[in-house]
Parts: structure tokens; sequence; C-alpha cells
């Protein structure tokens, strides 16, 4: 077991996160969900204290705790009032090494996953987000829904929780991370002595697979009933963490869609209104992440929307951007980078990134640097050899009869598929 | 820090526009370590500073005293549309400048408006200073109100409606609330506007909107963070010392709310997989002496997984996915507002009458004494970590600098919420809670 700690004495309050290197991409076939179950029953408290009285210690402490679960990481995070940080401790490290796993709590459990499922369906951004990984992910275990499918919860007994626990957790293969209004002695000491490990256990990194694009523009339309406006996201396969030209993309993107002052934005709502918003983000991972546009566009010029998206796009790739555009990108990324680090918590999430996640600790240590090395000829040919314009998921949540003849028209568009947004 | 006899003389050294001119008006503790001082320029504008070197950041909000209560019928959504026309051309900068130069500088630019005020921010790396004051002073005087932007505007508004009220079961319903549990107050109208009228603006609306409520007698300036003060009140002097102080800000009567006396009940379908209950109660002013105890009412009500009314609508009888309360924190009297989000095929009246009795018995017992230490506890956690950045303090003294007159009353109601009683809440609950004072938007789901 590591210890990180991020001494800042602003404000008494202190922020304690505990981070397994396993998350959903652990998950087996057909039992997705499982990592994020067992994240939210550990969550429901250590054996000898009914859910209700853990509960109601943590808020007499002045402390809160939620459970994140990624692909790669499970992450317990609290924070508390920093008098209380000793008690709040005790009752995390029983929480990890004692957790009650209550047949009835999980049976409550697994109920309320389910309702969650079904309540996320008043939601269309995230029906498209789910519904784009799929597409452009197909059955690689990036398109894995980190909550599972009513199907994938009704196959996860509370044996299969506890194996998850005990593969992943029990063997005191995590990190704990101590950021705020505690010294960097204290912080160590208070946590050596609740999660004292006898042995130094490295969580085996777990293999993925290489992602694939399929190729063509492939149009999805998630059918909804009344939509005024529709979701919208145009993506490919983007880049991955280790990948040479990882910071040039980065670049090139901010140029082009990751500012308000980018084409994407200034073309889309500040020339036409189209859209409230309208952004590009580039993911990465150990493989090949997506690298999508979203935007939000009334009904009526959806399609048209897309279609000057798809042409932003090629003008991108094809043309690159401007000398103008790399270096005003370069100052956007190296200026606001002082709000990845400006809280405690937010300097020891970035160095949990780092232990967890596989990111090299020079991107974090030498963020700027990398950013102001990247060349215009650097960022130009990244963005065309790892951007496709011809390989493409398009998805749209929309009322599918209002929408679905503009969408076929779309230049280079080889299939359209309609799907029910409730199809489970 | 100077000491503000020596600062403000030498900033007044040779300034003659009594609009620049500045005074110092006093200088009060935040909390255990910082310093919030207040100055004002010749032409009213109100500036409170708060040097705070935790991070080399710099938070500067602009917070204008104009919402959607100061709009009439047949032109509401004119102040939130006018928060959209402030990134525009203005008569130094051409159009996308103002995004530009502060991207560029690696600062967030935004805004927001609600019923009683308006406010813009940036946050920023500390030596964006200078550009925030000069870009900001530029455009409270100097927007370029043309028919190309107002019309663009109105488009992307038309759709941000799109986004979160027509498409939006939750904003619907909001919207529905309000209208119902208001009669003549402008809290009845949204804040983002009536379709209609976002799509009927006129250049001339704005620029009379523009005139009437964008001027420094009507405006704070809050400045948190790592910074020189002396160099950024200089700078205040320079960009907003030019400035009339001659535009009056006209304030209209408000017609007076009058007292509900019975249940409002109405019925919304929509295309939603679940049912849903959304509930407000005619709710104390922010200012009124009541709120503390109402608020602490909320926490124990709904705060968090130990909650009264999380265990039993989620855990115990499992009859809701999650409820959520809040008090809207109004400079009128408002709403509390609670949303009930029902599980497949669970009855709203069933929940209802839950509720209805929970309340009932925290009206007449009132919350157990570790039920009111832990709404306690959680309402100073939630203090703390709106403190945890430069904007959090900024807003947070923005917010009561416009609402209470008073940038550093954040502190006062943190102190007010620690002294409320058991009693106080038993108090509060049986004052405002009882159901002839609340208006209940059933959302009832629509057959696709």
């Amino acid at each position: 077991m590591s210890i990180l700690v991020e001494s800042s004495d602003v404000l008494p309050l202190v922020d304690v996160e505990i981070a397994f290197a396993a998350g959903s991409l652990q998950d087996p076939a057909g039992r997705e969900g499982l990592a994020l179950l067992t994240g939210h029953l550990v969550r429901r408290g250590p054996r000898g204290l009914s859910q209700q009285r853990f509960e109601d210690r943590l808020a007499s402490l002045g402390a809160r705790v939620s459970v994140q679960v990624s692909m790669r990481s499970t992450r317990i995070r609290a924070t508390v009032l920093r008098r209380n940080l000793e008690p709040l401790l005790g009752l995390l490290a029983d929480l990890v090494w004692r957790p009650a796993f209550r047949a009835s709590d999980f049976a409550k459990l697994k109920r309320q996953a389910r309702a969650a499922l079904l309540a996320r369906l008043d939601d269309d951004q995230s029906l498209a987000a789910r519904c784009f990984r799929e597409a452009l992910f197909g059955e690689h275990p990036y398109a894995r829904a980190q909550s599972g499918t009513a199907e994938s919860l009704a196959r996860i007994g509370l044996q299969q929780v506890e194996g998850f626990y005990g593969r992943n957790i029990a063997k005191g293969a995590f990190l704990v991370g101590v950021a705020g209004d505690v010294t960097d002695t204290e912080a160590r000491a208070l946590v050596s002595s609740y999660f004292p490990s006898s042995t130094r256990h490295k969580q085996k990194d777990s293999i993925v697979p290489t992602t694939k694009t399929r190729p063509g523009r492939h149009v999805i339309i998630v059918d909804k009933p009344e939509r005024a406006q529709t979701q919208l996201l145009i993506g490919t396969l983007g880049s991955r963490t280790r990948d040479r030209n990882l910071f040039p993309l980065l670049v090139s993107n901010t140029a082009f869609g990751g500012t308000f002052s980018g084409p994407l934005m200034q073309e889309i709502r500040a020339v036409r209104g189209w859209s409230y918003s309208a952004y590009s983000r580039l993911l990465h991972a150990k493989q090949r992440e997506a690298w999508y546009m979203t935007t939000a566009p009334a009904s009526e010029y959806s399609a048209d929307c897309a279609a000057l998206q798809l042409d932003l796009l090629e003008r991108w790739v094809d043309r690159g951007i401007k000398k103008a555009q790399l270096s005003f990108a370069q100052r956007y990324l190296i200026n606001s980078h002082c709000f990845d680090r400006d809280t405690p918590s937010k300097r020891l999430e970035s160095r949990l990134d780092v232990e967890l996640l596989g990111i090299p600790r020079g991107y974090v240590e030498k963020y700027d640097e990398l950013v102001a090395r990247v060349s215009l000829q650097d960022a130009n040919e990244a963005t065309r050899t790892r951007i496709s314009t011809r390989n493409l998921s398009i998805v749209v949540v929309a009322t599918a009869n209002e929408v679905a003849g503009a969408f076929e028209s779309l230049p280079g568009v080889k299939s359209l598929e309609v799907v029910p947004f409730d199809r489970g | 820090m100077a000491t503000s006899e020596v600062l403000i003389e030498r900033l007044n050294r040779g300034v003659r526009k009594r609009n620049a001119r500045l005074t110092f008006v006093r200088d009060v503790a935040f909390g255990d370590a910082l310093r919030l001082r207040r100055f004002r320029l010749g032409n009213g504008l109100t500036v409170l500073t708060l040097i705070d070197r935790s991070a080399p950041t710099v938070s500067y909000h602009s917070w204008f005293r104009v919402g959607s209560r100061h709009e009439r019928p047949g032109k509401t959504g004119l102040a939130h549309l006018f928060e959209h026309l402030m990134f525009n051309a203005t008569r130094n900068r051409a159009p996308g400048d103002f995004d530009r130069l502060m991207e560029g500088a690696g600062a967030e630019a935004n805004a927001a408006t609600w019923t009683d005020w308006t406010y813009y921010y940036e946050n920023a790396p500390r030596d964006a200073l200078a550009l925030l004051i000069e870009l900001e002073a530029d455009r409270m005087a100097n927007l370029v109100l043309r028919a190309p932007q107002v019309s663009s505007e109105k488009e992307v508004v038309a759709n941000e409606r799109k986004l979160r009220v027509d498409d939006d079961v939750e904003g619907k319903a909001l919207e529905l609330l309000y209208e119902k549990a208001f009669v003549r107050h402008p809290y009845r109208w949204p804040t983002i506007g009536s379709m209609d009228d976002i799509r009927g603006f006129t250049v001339k609306d704005c620029r009379e909107f523009y005139r009437t409520h964008y001027a420094p007698s009507n405006a704070t300036i809050v400045i948190a963070g790592d910074f020189n003060e002396s160099r950024a009140l200089s700078q205040i002097q320079k960009h907003y010392g030019g400035l009339s102080a001659a535009r009056r800000v006209e304030r209209r009567r408000l017609s007076k709310e009058p007292p509900q006396r019975a249940e409002r009940v109405f019925q919304l379908p929509a295309p939603t997989p679940t049912e849903k209950l959304l509930l407000g109660y005619r709710a104390p002013s922010f200012l009124d002496p009541d709120t503390p105890a109402l608020v602490v009412a909320n926490e124990v009500l709904f705060g968090g997984q130990s909650s009264r009314l999380h265990r039993l609508f989620c855990l115990d009888e499992e009859l809701a996915l999650s409820v959520r309360g809040s008090i809207s924190p109004f400079v009128d009297t408002g709403l509390y507002e609670m949303w009930i989000l029902l599980r497949e095929g669970k009855k709203k009246a069933d929940a209802l009458a839950l509720l209805d009795r929970e309340i009932r018995r925290i009206g007449s017992e009132g919350p157990t004494p570790l039920e009111l230490e832990k709404a306690i506890c959680q309402l100073e956690l939630s203090f703390l970590h709106s403190m945890e950045t430069a904007g959090g303090k900024a807003e947070q003294i923005g917010f009561y600098e416009t609402v209470a007159n008073d940038g550093a009353a954040v502190f006062e109601r943190l102190d007010a919420y620690g002294r409320v009683s058991v009693r106080d809440v038993k108090q509060a609950v049986a004052k405002y809670l009882r159901p002839s004072r609340r208006t209940r938007v059933e959302i009832r789901q629509r057959a696709s």
C-alpha cells in the first residue's frame, strides 16, 4: 500500500481517497456492472454496524463518502471536517477491511441499480453517450456500460461481489491519498495505523485488446418521442495514453473544438446559433479511446448541423490548423493548467491518476513543456494520422421520423439504424 | 497590504474625475485568516477585495442587481438573453475578441442569471487580472447591440430552452410549478423566458435593458485570490472611472403575492419511464429569520444518505430512487422545492402520504439531537467546500453582497445554522410545510 499526501492548511477540511486499480474492465462478460455493485455494496458499511448507524456516524463527523468506478479504477472518496479526520479513518478502515456484505443490503442495492438504469432514460445526453460508445467500440470492453444492464445485473450474485472484492480489494493492493489540512508526517502516521499493510501486493495490469474502427460512416438514431432538440455525437477512435502524438493531438483538438473560440463553436453557435454548446473531446487510455464532437441542435436543423460538423472535421484533418491557432491553443492549455492544481484534492487526483491509470509521471510534471514543444507539423500530422474522416460513428438522440431521412443523406453514410431509447 | 488611508490617498493622487475617485468603506474579517475590504468608486461602483494566496489564481466577479424579476410579461427572458449578448462585440472590441482574449490568457469566463441577479465571472491565472478588469469595464458600457448578434443569440437561447425545459422533464415541471405557485410576483415566469418572448425580442428591447440596468451603481465587483490590491484598484479606477454615474436604475414596485390558502395540484404527462412528484411550499425569503431553521430542517429531511426521507423512501420502503429538497435563495418569498423520483410501479399517493406523515412528525416532535448535530455538521462541510477555490469565495461574496447587502454575511449564516435548536426546526416546519401552502406537480407517464 502506498500513501500520497497533499498538505494545505487553507481550510479545516481533509479529503481521503482509497483507490484500487480495478474497475469495470474487470467485469466478466455478461456480468457488466459487477465492479460498480461491489463498490456500492462496500459503501453500505462495515460488519457490526447497520447501514443506518454507519450513515449516522459519517454524517455526525461532518463527513461524506462516495464511490466512483471507472474502467480501470475504483475510488472510495471521503471528505471530512479536519477535527474528525481520525475517527473517519477508523470508519474507512473498517469499511475496506471488513465490509458487511449483507444479503439484504445486496438485494436492495440490485433493485436500486435497476431502478437507476430505468431513470437514466430521462437523460438524453447520457443516452447519447452510452450509445456512442457501443457504436464506436462494438464488442470491445471499452463499450461496456459501467452500470451494467438489467440482464447483466440479474446474473450477479453476492458470491461474485465477494469474489471481486477478494481478488481486487482485500489483498491490500490499494493506494491511500490524503489532501488538505494535515501535515505529511501526521497523515502518514494516521494512515499507517489504520491501514497496516503486511504485503506490498501490486495489482496486475489487465490485458486490454486493441480497439478497432468500423469502416465507413454509420448513423444510429436513438428514437425518443417528442424531442424538440437532438443530442448529437460524431466521432472515431482517438489516442492511446502512451502515443507519441498524444500531446500534438491534444493541442490540435484544443485548437479545433476545445475552446469557445475554436472553429467548431464559432461556426455552430456564434455564427448560426444552432447549438448551445459545440465541443470536441479527446480521450485516452491504454488502447485508443474516443475522439468526438458533441452538439445539441434543434430537430429541424440537426442533420444540417451534422453536415457542417463533418465538413469542419474534414477541413481540420485535411488542411490542419494554422500557426496562430496552434499558439492560441498552447497558450490556453498552459495558462489554464493552474486550475488543474488549485486545490489539494485536485493535486492528489492527478498523482493518483499517475499511479493507477498508467499515465506517465512526465505528463503531469512536464505538462507545460510538453504542450509548448508541439510544432505545427507535429499537430497536423497527429491529426491526419489519428483522426479518421471516413470511419465515423454518428449517434443522434431524436424523434426518428423527424430526422431519419436527412441523416441518411449525409455524405458517405454507409448505414443507418434506428434503435428505441428504452431498448434496455 | 497598505493601510486603507495611505492606499486611498496614493490611488486618488492626481485623479480629477469624480467618478474615478475611490473611497475606502470598511474592512471586515472573512473567516479566521482573510480580510474582505470594501471600496466605492465615485460613480457608485462597489468593489470588494479578498486577498487569498493559497493558489496562483484570481477570480473576478461582476454582479448586477438585475434578474428575471425586473422583466415584464411579454418580455420574459430578457435578463438571461442579455447575459448571452454580453459576450459579443463592444465599441472597442470585435466580435469574438472577448472569448479569444480570455481563453488565450487561460481564463474561464461564464455567467449566470436568476430571479434577483445576474453575474459574470472569470477564473484566471493571477497574471491575467489587468485584462479581466479592462474587458469587464469595456462591456459594462460599450456593448454593441445590433440585429445580427441579437438574432443569433436568440437562436442559441431558444436551443438552450429546448435543452433545459422542453426536452427535460424536470425543467418542464419546475416551470409549471413556479407558474402555478405564484399568481402575481414575477417569480412566476421562468428566467430563461417563454419561447414566444425569446423569439420576439428586438434590438430596441435589448438597448433599453442595457441602458436601464447595466450601470456602475447597480453593480458589485468582487476580486478574490492572489493579486496586488493597489494595482487592481488602480486599474479599476482607470477602466471604470470614466463610466458615468448618471444612469439611474429604475426600481419598480412589485405586486405583493397573496397568501396561499389551499393546495394546488397539477398533472404533467411526459414521455418519462418513471413517475415523479414535485412539491413547492411557500418558503420565507433568504433573509427571513426563519430561513436558517428551515435550511436545517431540509438537511434533516433530505441531506444525504443518513437523512430521514432518504432512509424511508429509498431504503426502507423502496418507494423512490431518490428524494431531494432545496429552498430557493430569493430576495422575496420563494419556494421550498421537494422532488420524489418514484420507482417503477410505486404509487404517488403512497409517497405523498409518507411525506406528509414525516413532515407532521418533525413538526410536532422536531428532529432528534443526533439529527440536528448531523445537519449542522453537514452544512458546515458544504460551506467549507464552497470556499475551496478563489472562484468559490468570490461567488459567495457576490451573492451575499447582492442579496443581503453584506459580502461577509456568509459567515453569519453559518453561525446562524449552528444556533438553530430542535424547537426552531419544529416551529419552522409547522409554520411553512403545511399542505395548504404547497403546489404539487404530478409527473405521469405518457405512453410513447
